[in-house]
């Protein structure tokens, strides 16, 4: 069998169709990620009382089984759940309405604020106690000082982390056709097998994340300069 | 005026303060002295809310708190009423001069953006930094991020303003700087606490002197008296230790 170079040009076209999926599952699971991820930082930190034990026992769950593995919880948990709670009260909802792409959103959502709360932790811990002294003795109050003085500090120390985060995200995405939903990695088996080219069409699903991953580490470096423009020149 | 009633700490089983009662009149300057672990930073802390007594009240102004029963609108209340000088400035590293200043202005006293800029540029030229004003923090020698911070503090127009041993951290050089400032605004008739080993500083700055160790009020009074005829012995002890650094044999 000999390789088809062009082919991989034709499969290549065909897989911008999956693309807006893999970008989308990615968006949403990322910034929904980030704002579970915040607050489940910021309970452990706080040791809110309760929420804190559910939160730590969250992420230890998460991280502690594959991310396969809450897809497939979900999307055969959730339903019965539903459609349970439906019966009972009387209500109309039916989980069939859900469509299968909603299944995906949740659990990558639970998978990436689990992993990204400790990215947060780490990050708001590493901002000097004595910035939110200060914040404190300018009259602040303890919202005001972290959403003007500690996250914004915060957020400068985990961005590479965070970077990291989202380029595992759109990567992982591809876990998606598991449950039948068509992201790029899912239409490059379709094209290959459609065609019996393989080895072709998963170079063009490579080179398209490859491209994808690219932009974003781009994105995120000049993001970087932007909000560490406080350390140039820097000796504190 | 700013009245401590009865103000004990303890961090675990070590007491650190105890039965503290303070009074400052308005526009007083208060020197804090003491040796290192005596309790000095902690009471001062303790005004700002940034350490929680275990008992005691405060009065400043017109308000009152009984550390005991403090609720969050209550803390709120009394850390607007003082600002504080950090040993190691504490500025807000992601943000310029300028911002430094302004933030308390503008998020905490609601004044407009326009007010706040020009109020914070008035504070900053007092301080001699006004041509400062988009530098960062890490942009600046240790003594003039402290000038900032004492802006900051100043800017906020409080009851009293609060100095956590604002020249320890920084090289010899630059604490005359520091100090010349600090003298500046003495006179303007700020009510200040001020917590230094800066004898000299002490002795010219301030109108009382309190002397403290083990976490009580070992001795205060005027300066005159306490420096030239402290009565208790543990007084004399420390004075003669600090001000006869030159006196070693090697």
């Amino acid at each position: 069998m000999k390789i088809d170079p062009l082919f991989i040009l034709t499969a290549l076209l065909s897989l911008f169709k999956a693309l807006p999926t893999t970008l989308i599952i990615t968006v949403v699971s990322v910034s929904m990620g980030l704002i579970i991820g915040s607050a489940v930082a910021l309970i452990r930190i706080y040791k809110v009382p309760v929420l804190h034990r559910i939160a730590t026992a969250y992420v230890m769950f998460i991280r502690g089984t594959p991310m396969l593995m809450h897809l497939f919880l979900i999307y055969f948990g959730l339903p019965m759940l539903i459609d349970g709670i439906s019966e009972a009260w009387g209500l109309p909802f039916q989980s069939n309405q859900i469509p299968l792409i909603g299944f995906v959103f949740i659990s990558f959502s639970l998978t990436a604020g689990a992993y990204m709360s400790e990215v947060i932790r780490a990050g708001i811990i590493a901002v000097n106690r004595g910035q939110i002294e200060a914040a404190y003795s300018v009259g602040m109050t303890t919202a005001q000082a972290l959403r003007r003085i500690v996250l914004p500090q915060a957020l400068s120390v985990c961005l590479p982390n965070l970077s990291n985060s989202l380029i595992g995200m759109l990567h992982a995405s591809t876990l998606a056709f598991a449950v039948s939903v068509v992201d790029i990695n899912a239409q490059a088996q379709i094209v290959a097998a459609n065609n019996w080219k393989f080895l072709e069409s998963y170079i063009a699903a490579a080179l398209l994340f490859w491209g994808m991953t690219v932009l974003i580490e781009r994105a995120t470096s000049r993001l970087e300069k932007r909000i560490n423009n406080h350390n140039r020149g820097g000796v504190a | 005026m700013i009245k401590l009633t009865n103000i004990s700490k303890s961090f675990g089983k070590h007491e650190v303060l105890h039965q503290i009662n303070l009074t400052v009149e308005k526009g007083e300057v208060v020197v804090i002295l003491g040796p290192s672990g005596s309790g000095k930073t902690t009471l001062l802390r303790c005004i700002n809310y940034l350490e929680k007594p275990n008992e005691g009240q405060i009065e400043i102004g017109d308000f009152n708190l009984d550390y005991k029963q403090a609720n969050k609108k209550d803390i709120h209340n009394l850390r607007q009423r003082s600002a504080m000088v950090f040993q190691h400035y504490n500025l807000f590293k992601h943000k310029t001069v300028l911002e430094n200043v302004m933030e308390g202005l503008v998020v905490v006293q609601k004044f407009s953006t326009d007010e706040a800029k020009r109020k914070s540029i008035e504070m900053l030229e007092k301080v001699g930094l006004g041509t400062k004003l988009d530098a960062y923090p890490s942009q600046l020698s240790g003594g003039q991020q402290q000038r900032v911070g004492i802006a900051r503090a100043l800017a906020l127009n409080p009851e009293v303003i609060l100095f956590d041993e604002p020249t320890s951290a920084l090289d010899p050089e630059l604490v005359g700087e520091v100090l010349d400032v600090i003298r500046k605004i003495a006179k303007e008739g700020i009510t200040m606490i001020v917590v230094t080993h800066e004898m000299g500083f002490a002795r010219d700055v301030s109108n009382h002197v309190v002397f403290m160790d083990e976490g009580v009020i070992v001795e205060e009074g005027r300066p005159q008296d306490i420096f030239g005829a402290p009565k208790e012995e543990r007084t004399k002890q420390f004075l003669k230790r600090i001000t006869s650094e030159w006196a070693y044999s090697i």
